[in-house]
């Protein structure tokens, strides 16, 4: 499942970051988002989605979100 | 000795830098605020060594390897420039994160400092960091600081002074890998990041934990609302316009135009008596037309006073992720609303701020699209015409910044046709800082560097203007003074007439108005400065005492415009290309001859056609019917819409081919 699909406040595992946007995938990696690590949907929104990965908040779009393994 | 400022975006490193060498470089609270590389010595009071201390501030990186272009001069500098120590700046509120970076940095073997900025927030929420246990793990001083109140600067600076020359021994050494080898960089990578993970878990102990919803989130859920997000937004930029154009500024633009006016006065008379040509060469031409441009500046200063506040309380990243969906749907990223308010300030550091957008297209075109966004420039000529021709009706400023708005909306859908926009998938990702309460002090300073800066272009660039206008003017190409009545045969008059019957479908076909529009792209003041020689008036501003005087009747008059012509001549100014020095900084943003001559082409074919359809649409409305060379106007922009069509279908077909090559290359790599 994707992180469109996590349910809100609760902290989830990265699994995958299904893209073929290698940029992307290590953009994300930087901030700390890859597998085998936390990442919380803080809220959700029709845009798109606050989540907190380490100690720092985004915004990601609904593209990211759906890219983003769980 | 050469210090390098480097770390992850919005730590805090150009407020530090700014502490340090006293510089005033734009900073802001999101990430992304610098975009290249500056320099300058470190005062004395904190240098405490007699050599020469050189800071480097650089574009914030999350890590060595590049993503957007200005991360990439950040690596560049420190791998190849080879500075005498780094400070590294540190946001101790994300410490997980931004040691990621520093254990790059420290294997470069040059000497690194870290700074653990932003520690006033962590005590607030009573996060601790075993300082003493940190350097110890990384190998390198580390020391508390916040650089908003200078607090620990010196003591940077002192520790990177007394690491110089020792080299940097690295805790954790990448291993010898294959760096095309993606797998292996990865898990390389990985392995960085659980070194982190262990040393942070040693040295932090936190009490409020990241992963849950707090106060500021309640904020955000309301700002980054998807409707009430835009109302906000745009209620925040009217009072902006507004308290800048129709209160405040203008409430101290009167009393600065009473002192022009005196000075004026007092010039005239010591030259009585003299030369009647250089009477009205220095007084009029230069006293008065430069004056009438300086008339302007409490307007500019009060609005960089407040877009400085704006860009300090971490307002801005929200504004770009209410905006993502809507730009997105036109072809622009949500970043692209960050240039467009800096533009409204200055359009150049507006399309150099464009740079932190990823993706090339999105970041061309706000690049070519930032300047509809009246800027500080324009504010002189909108306040002028406001003030002349709609009674200094409050709307007006306003309704200008938000037909700059749609404009951009319009362009964007327009590039996004021409060039075929539907193959590549667009990511939107944005840090959401902490809100702070703005700094009164940094918008002080903000807003007086614009005023040096405003005076200095007023003094240089509008004054040579001016005199030339004057002198052009004055005399015909007989190098005779013009006799009254005989103006039409002045060298200005001659040079600007061929390009007023190209406006003549706009309802201004008079060549006073068509010279200043042209030395407003020189400087966009120039358009004031200009109508002020042209028409000698000098006082703007003073609406109330116009009024009382009939003087704004006057001015109206003079020019022979009427309130729709007047409009459709305000907007031609602000909507085609801004000044030569916005179109050098589109031409060094875009990289592209292709994309800067579209850029101009755009920009001169707007403001033509807006001005058409505002004198043609406003003249049946009023009641006048048609206006003049309706059929001319009309054909010059049939013209324009076959050649953008011509255009996007090359370019269209271009991108087709490209794309398919793109995707066989790719499909053969895979």
């Amino acid at each position: 499942m994707n992180l469109t699909e996590a349910n809100v406040g609760e902290s989830c595992i990265v699994k995958d970051i299904a893209t073929d946007d290698e940029e992307l995938k290590a953009f994300l990696f930087r901030l700390g988002c890859y597998s085998g690590e936390a990442i919380t949907v803080i809220s959700r929104k029709k845009s798109g989605y606050t989540v907190a990965i380490k100690d720092g908040r985004y915004n990601i779009d609904g593209n990211i979100a759906e890219a983003i393994q769980i | 000795m050469r210090i390098a400022f480097a770390g992850n975006p919005n730590s805090g490193k150009t407020t530090m830098y700014n502490a340090l060498t006293g510089k005033n470089e734009r900073v802001g609270n999101w990430a992304g605020v610098t975009i290249g590389r500056k320099e300058s010595p470190i005062k004395a009071d904190y240098a405490n060594t007699t050599e020469e201390l050189v800071a480097v501030d650089l574009p914030g990186a999350y890590s060595m390897s590049p993503f957007t272009p200005e991360e990439s001069i950040t690596s560049g500098y420190v791998r190849d420039e080879h500075p005498d120590a780094i400070i590294n700046i540190v946001d101790a509120t994300n410490l997980s994160r931004s040691l990621f970076f520093t254990t790059q940095l420290l294997e470069l073997g040059i000497p690194v400092v870290v700074a653990l900025n932003k520690s006033d927030i962590n005590e607030k929420q009573h996060t601790k960091i075993d300082v003493d246990k940190l350097a110890e793990k990384l190998g390198c001083p580390v020391i508390k600081t916040v650089s908003t109140d200078h607090k620990g600067l010196q003591d940077v600076v002192k520790a990177a002074v007394s690491e110089n020359g020792k080299g940097q021994k690295a805790p954790y050494m990448q291993a010898e890998i294959n760096l095309h080898d993606k797998e292996a960089v990865d898990a390389e990578d990985r392995k960085r990041f659980a070194f982190v993970n262990k040393i942070v878990s040693e040295v932090e102990q936190r009490e409020v934990h990241t992963n849950e919803r707090n106060k500021q989130d309640k904020i955000d859920a309301v700002i980054t609302n998807k409707f009430v997000g835009i109302v906000i937004f745009a209620v925040v930029m009217w009072a902006v316009f507004w308290v800048s154009q129709s209160k405040v500024g203008p409430w101290i633009a009167d009393w600065l135009v009473g002192w022009i006016e005196t000075f004026q006065g007092y010039v005239s008379g010591l030259l009585d008596g003299g030369s009647p040509l250089l009477q009205a060469i220095l007084a009029d031409g230069i006293v008065g037309g430069v004056g009438a441009v300086v008339g302007f500046l409490p307007l500019v200063m009060v609005m960089y006073f407040l877009i400085a506040l704006l860009e300090d309380c971490g307002y801005m990243a929200r504004v770009s992720v209410v905006m993502d969906p809507i730009f997105k749907r036109v072809g622009l990223s949500g970043k692209s609303i960050i240039p467009i308010i800096i533009g409204t300030g200055c359009g150049i550091p507006g399309i150099m701020a464009s740079r932190t957008i990823r993706d090339e297209r999105e970041r061309r075109a706000t690049a070519m699209l930032t300047t509809f966004m009246p800027c500080g420039a324009k504010i002189p000529v909108i306040a002028l015409f406001a003030g002349a021709f709609f009674a200094g009706s409050s709307w007006v400023g306003p309704v200008m910044y938000f037909v700059g708005i749609l404009l951009i909306f319009l362009g964007a859908l327009l590039i996004k046709w021409i060039t075929g926009y539907k193959y590549r998938k667009s990511f939107f990702i944005m840090e959401l800082p902490n809100y702070k309460i703005p700094s009164l002090k940094r918008a002080c300073f903000s807003m007086l560097e614009r005023a040096k800066a405003y005076i200095k272009k007023a003094a240089t660039i509008i004054l040579v203007c001016n005199c030339v206008v004057q002198l052009m003017q004055t005399f015909n190409w007989h190098f005779q003074v013009v006799a009254e009545g005989a103006e039409d045969t002045s060298i200005l008059a001659t040079i600007a007439s061929p390009f007023a019957v190209l406006l003549i479908p706009l309802g201004f076909g008079a060549w006073q108005l068509a010279a200043a529009a042209i030395t407003g792209f020189i400087a966009k003041e120039n358009v004031v400065g200009t109508l002020a020689v042209v028409y000698s008036i000098t006082n703007f501003i003073d609406t109330d005492e116009l009024a009382l005087t009939g003087g704004a009747n006057q001015v109206a008059m003079t020019m022979g415009l009427t309130t729709v012509t007047a409009l459709a001549y305000l907007m031609f100014n602000l909507y085609t290309p801004p000044c030569f020095a916005a179109i050098g900084a589109m031409n060094s943003e875009m990289k592209s001859a292709k994309w800067l001559w579209a850029a101009i082409g755009l920009q001169l074919g707007t403001g033509y056609t807006v001005a058409f359809l505002v004198y043609h649409i406003g003249s049946v409305i009023t009641g006048a019917g048609i206006g003049n060379g309706f059929v001319p106007g009309l054909i010059a922009i049939l013209c324009m819409v076959a050649i953008v069509i011509f255009i996007a279908k090359r370019s269209r077909k271009e991108f087709d081919e490209e794309y398919e090559l793109h995707s066989k290359g790719t499909g053969a790599t895979a």
